[in-house]
């Protein structure tokens, strides 16, 4: 419970009406929760209206490894209290008492509650990255310890390895999990892709090439599959075969924006600038957030000689490429521009 | 089989070069000291320092130059022509310049014949005026170049954006740093890499903005940064410098790779400014409209088209980029389409296109090194110190990799740094100076030799400035033309040979050497032999 926010709790000491009331939520505050607990008790005990302490009682009872005996009061603190601070304190509380106690399935309901009423609020969203990292622990220690010879043990440990960069590793669990189960989708393209995050050196380019071909054998309408091929035969030299895959992954999936860029380029490479434009046109349509697709046809406007057209998509390349405010960035400017000391 | 015979009769396997590492032989063999070997605080300690080839005694021999870290000198090596290197540093006045030292860039700003040295540091940078070849002296306050504030400098290049005859002076400026208030590794969400923490930075620390000193002809150079426009980009982690004619308008323009952030293109307008156009011209980001890690970059026409083409050496899980000047200045990200999109395990730093075997087609150059010394824990295929690479030029647009068959010089593995390129025994083959973190320095020379033939040149202005800065060469040999200019700085934080290096293929001699003095002034030399240095003084 040492999560509920102190700062938040200090708000509530000057509006307390009673001075016994204050003083055992300072208690409280000061981590004092066994003494505030017995304070807070007493008080409601006297006074059985005063929401305020019965609020501060259910969190010391929490706050004191009490979750059982908290939760009834929290739960109606949370949906009933009127005060919205006070509402916010109920929840957060019932929500880690929750945790605490291992009651995942009560513990979403309050949670999305939280979600709906402070959707901006620090403390919820870091209690939300919380339960979900919990219910995530909890599925893989379940999966590892009910089906350890499964191919998914494989192909989740295959997963966690490239998120942690150890490609070579990745693809070793993902050849595992081709040898447990060799028709799953999927399994093939990841590890095409493990094979390529590792290095674009030759060798590895045609064993992840196998590997996307493999993909498509169980999976012929694969437009990744195809894209990632087309992108090999780029980095092969060998374009024109290149563009025909490109070609196919567009008409597999005439959303997927990528193989019209990467047509694009060949086509560019070809001086063939205005076929360009319009295969990049086309996918900027697709994908309007694409920073790829607007620099690239920012390039081909240039390349074609339309300048006007290729500063218009500078301006659209440049809003997507600012920095997003979790940057910092207009803080960190600052910073610097302080005047040096003497 | 019969044909099959024949045509083998005509076929002759490309040259095969043989790179050794020479410098303790050479007489390189102080460690230069550069931060942690085993892990790193701070971002000062990764990003190196430079190294200069250069003639500082006029005795036609190209001497050493080596930036050090903090912890042991900067030092300075005398060429006797012989294959050895003697350590002059203290006797030539540069025995206290201690510090972060970080760039080194050369040219003769006081048009008196001698070459000059500037050194950036994070800290102070310093000039030195070379005094007749027999002395280097600090003028770094007399010459107006002392900063108000602790300044993490890096890469430099003197050059002559005005064409008045005096060599100007670019620095290209990291970041804010400052080791009181930067965190620690691990402090925060940019002091990690794929788990472990590591120094902070680049992300997470202030910008800084780019410096252009004007030289003022009298000894003394004047801030002109905000009036030229080179202040103006403030959201870039700048590292080196290079500087070239990209348009080809004659007026030289300033290349920036940046870390993390776009690099930068800053065109000269001709009437004391810069206008920043990196993005439109197509090499502020790689073909993906995404920035990279820029550290080195290297210019050269690459493909005989007359227009200066960019290599820029960028960090792991990224492509290094080469920049295909399409004409008029505008570039096509051509690293996929020139074969180089294969070593994305590396983070490279210094960098340069050089003609190894002389069959005048510039090949390229680079050495690589992890950032952080604590990759090694990771076990995986990225490493602290690791191998360089060399491509060869196809004559074709493209290039193929031979850094596994160039000899043990290539494959020795080093947390390298800054590269200069220069021919320090005249034989028509050019070597290659490294800085190594913590090590003593590499010097890469070919055991082996080409039949191809060369030429050198060195070129000297008279209304021009001294060194040559900005002269522009078209060399026609064996009916072919080549292009090239004369710079400072470029590669990482490094100051290659201020000579012109031809490979000339068969030819003995060149038919025609066309010089673009900055003065205006166009020069041409006929039926020059080859195999020599030429000296050339502007008419």
């Amino acid at each position: 419970m040492r999560a509920i926010n102190s700062l938040t709790l200090l708000l509530w000491v000057p509006l307390m009406s009673g001075q016994s009331t204050a003083d055992a939520i300072e208690s409280f505050h000061r981590g004092q929760y066994a003494k505030a607990r017995e304070m807070l008790e007493k008080i409601v005990a006297a006074s059985p209206d005063n929401s305020v302490a019965k609020t501060f009682v259910a969190l010391s009872r929490a706050a004191t490894g009490s979750c059982d005996a908290a939760v009834s009061d929290l739960g109606q603190q949370f949906l009933n209290n009127a005060d919205a601070a006070l509402r916010r304190l109920a929840g957060i509380a019932l929500l880690q008492c929750q945790l605490a106690r291992n009651r995942m399935e009560e513990a979403w309901p309050v949670l999305a509650q939280l979600q709906k009423s402070f959707p901006e609020d620090a403390d919820v969203l870091y209690e939300t990255a919380k339960i979900h990292m919990k219910a995530w622990n909890d599925a893989v220690f379940q999966m590892y310890q009910k089906t350890p010879a499964s191919f998914r043990v494989n192909q989740l440990s295959g997963e966690i390895l490239e998120i942690q960069g150890r490609y070579q590793d990745a693809a070793a669990e993902y050849r595992k999990a081709i040898g447990k189960n060799p028709a799953a989708l999927n399994l093939h393209y990841r590890l095409g892709r493990a094979l390529l995050l590792e290095s674009h050196q030759p060798v590895n380019l045609l064993e992840a090439r196998k590997e996307f071909e493999a993909e498509l054998v169980l999976n012929p309408s694969d437009a990744v599959a195809e894209y990632q091929i087309g992108q090999i035969l780029v980095a092969e030299q060998n374009p024109s075969v290149a563009a025909h895959r490109f070609e196919r992954a567009a008409s597999l999936n005439p959303d997927f924006a990528e193989p019209l860029v990467a047509l694009a380029k060949l086509k560019s490479e070809e001086k063939k600038y205005s076929d360009a434009v319009g295969l990049l046109e086309r996918a900027v349509k697709l994908q309007p957030l694409s920073e790829s697709a607007h620099y690239s046809l920012m390039i081909a406007y240039r390349n074609a000689g339309r300048m006007d057209d290729a500063r218009r998509e500078k301006e659209a390349f440049d809003k997507l490429n600012r920095l997003p405010e979790g940057e910092f960035s207009e803080f960190l400017k600052k910073l610097g521009e302080k005047a040096p000391k003497p | 089989m019969k044909w099959f015979a024949v045509a083998l009769l005509f076929w002759a396997a490309p040259y095969t070069p043989q790179f050794h590492n020479i410098a303790a032989s050479a007489g390189l063999t102080e460690s230069i000291p550069n931060g942690g070997a085993k892990t790193k605080q701070f971002i000062i300690e990764t990003t190196g320092s430079g190294v200069a080839f250069l003639d500082y005694d006029n005795d036609g021999f190209l001497d050493i130059f080596i930036a050090s870290g903090e912890g042991g000198p900067s030092r300075l090596y005398h060429n006797d022509g012989k294959g050895h290197f003697t350590d002059v540093t203290a006797k030539m006045g540069l025995g206290e310049s201690s510090g972060w030292a970080q760039g080194v860039c050369a040219g003769d700003y006081d048009n008196d014949g001698f070459t000059d040295l500037f050194v950036t540091y994070w800290g102070q940078n310093r000039l030195y005026r070379n005094a007749g070849g027999v002395h280097f002296e600090d003028v770094t306050e007399r010459a107006g170049l002392k900063q108000d504030r602790t300044r993490y400098n890096s890469g430099c290049a003197f050059l002559d954006y005005n064409n008045d005859g005096h060599a100007d002076l670019f620095v290209a400026n990291y970041l804010k740093f400052d080791p009181k208030t930067t965190p620690k590794p691990g402090e925060n969400a940019y002091c990690w890499y794929r788990g472990i923490p590591v120094n902070c930075g680049p992300r997470g620390l202030p910008f800084d903005r780019n410096i252009l000193y004007r030289n003022n002809g009298n000894g003394t150079f004047t801030d002109v940064s905000d009036a030229s426009g080179i202040s103006k980009p403030d959201q870039n982690y700048s590292l080196g410098v290079l500087t070239g004619d990209f348009n080809n308008d004659g007026l030289v323009d300033v290349y920036v790779a940046c870390d993390q952030t776009p690099s930068l293109l800053y065109i000269n307008q001709g009437d004391g400014t810069f206008v920043e156009e990196a993005l439109l011209r197509g090499v502020a980001f790689d073909e993906n409209g995404k920035a990279m890690s820029g550290m080195g970059a290297t210019a050269a026409d690459y493909n005989g088209d007359g227009w200066l083409d960019i290599f820029r050496s960028n960090f792991s899980d990224e492509r290094e980029t080469l920049y295909r000047n399409r004409g008029r200045g505008e570039f096509d990200d051509s690293t996929v389409a020139a074969g180089m999109s294969v070593n994305t395990r590396y983070v490279g730093w210094g960098c340069g296109f050089f003609d190894f075997d002389n069959d005048g087609w510039v090949d390229l150059f680079l050495v690589n090194g992890h950032a952080f010394p604590e990759v090694d824990r990771l076990s995986i295929d990225i490493h602290f110190k690791d191998r360089a690479i060399l491509y060869r030029n196809l004559g074709n647009g493209k290039f193929s990799d031979v850094s596994e068959r160039a000899g043990p010089g290539i494959l020795e593995r080093h947390s390298a740094r800054g590269a200069a390129f220069g021919d320090y025994d005249n034989d028509g083959l050019i070597e290659v100076l490294i800085n190594n973190q913590n090590e003593p320095p590499s010097l890469l020379k070919q055991s082996t030799r080409p039949s191809n033939h060369w030429i050198l040149l060195k070129l000297a202005g008279t209304r021009s400035n001294r060194s040559a800065l900005g002269a522009k060469v078209r060399l026609t040999a064996g009916g072919r033309t080549q292009f090239a200019e004369v710079r400072s700085g470029g590669s990482y934080l490094s100051q290659s040979d201020l000579r012109l290096h031809f490979g000339l293929a068969a030819a003995r001699s060149a038919e025609r050497i066309e010089i673009d003095w900055p003065s205006g002034t166009r020069q041409v030399l006929r039926n020059i032999a080859g195999d020599r240095v030429v000296a050339v003084e502007e008419p």
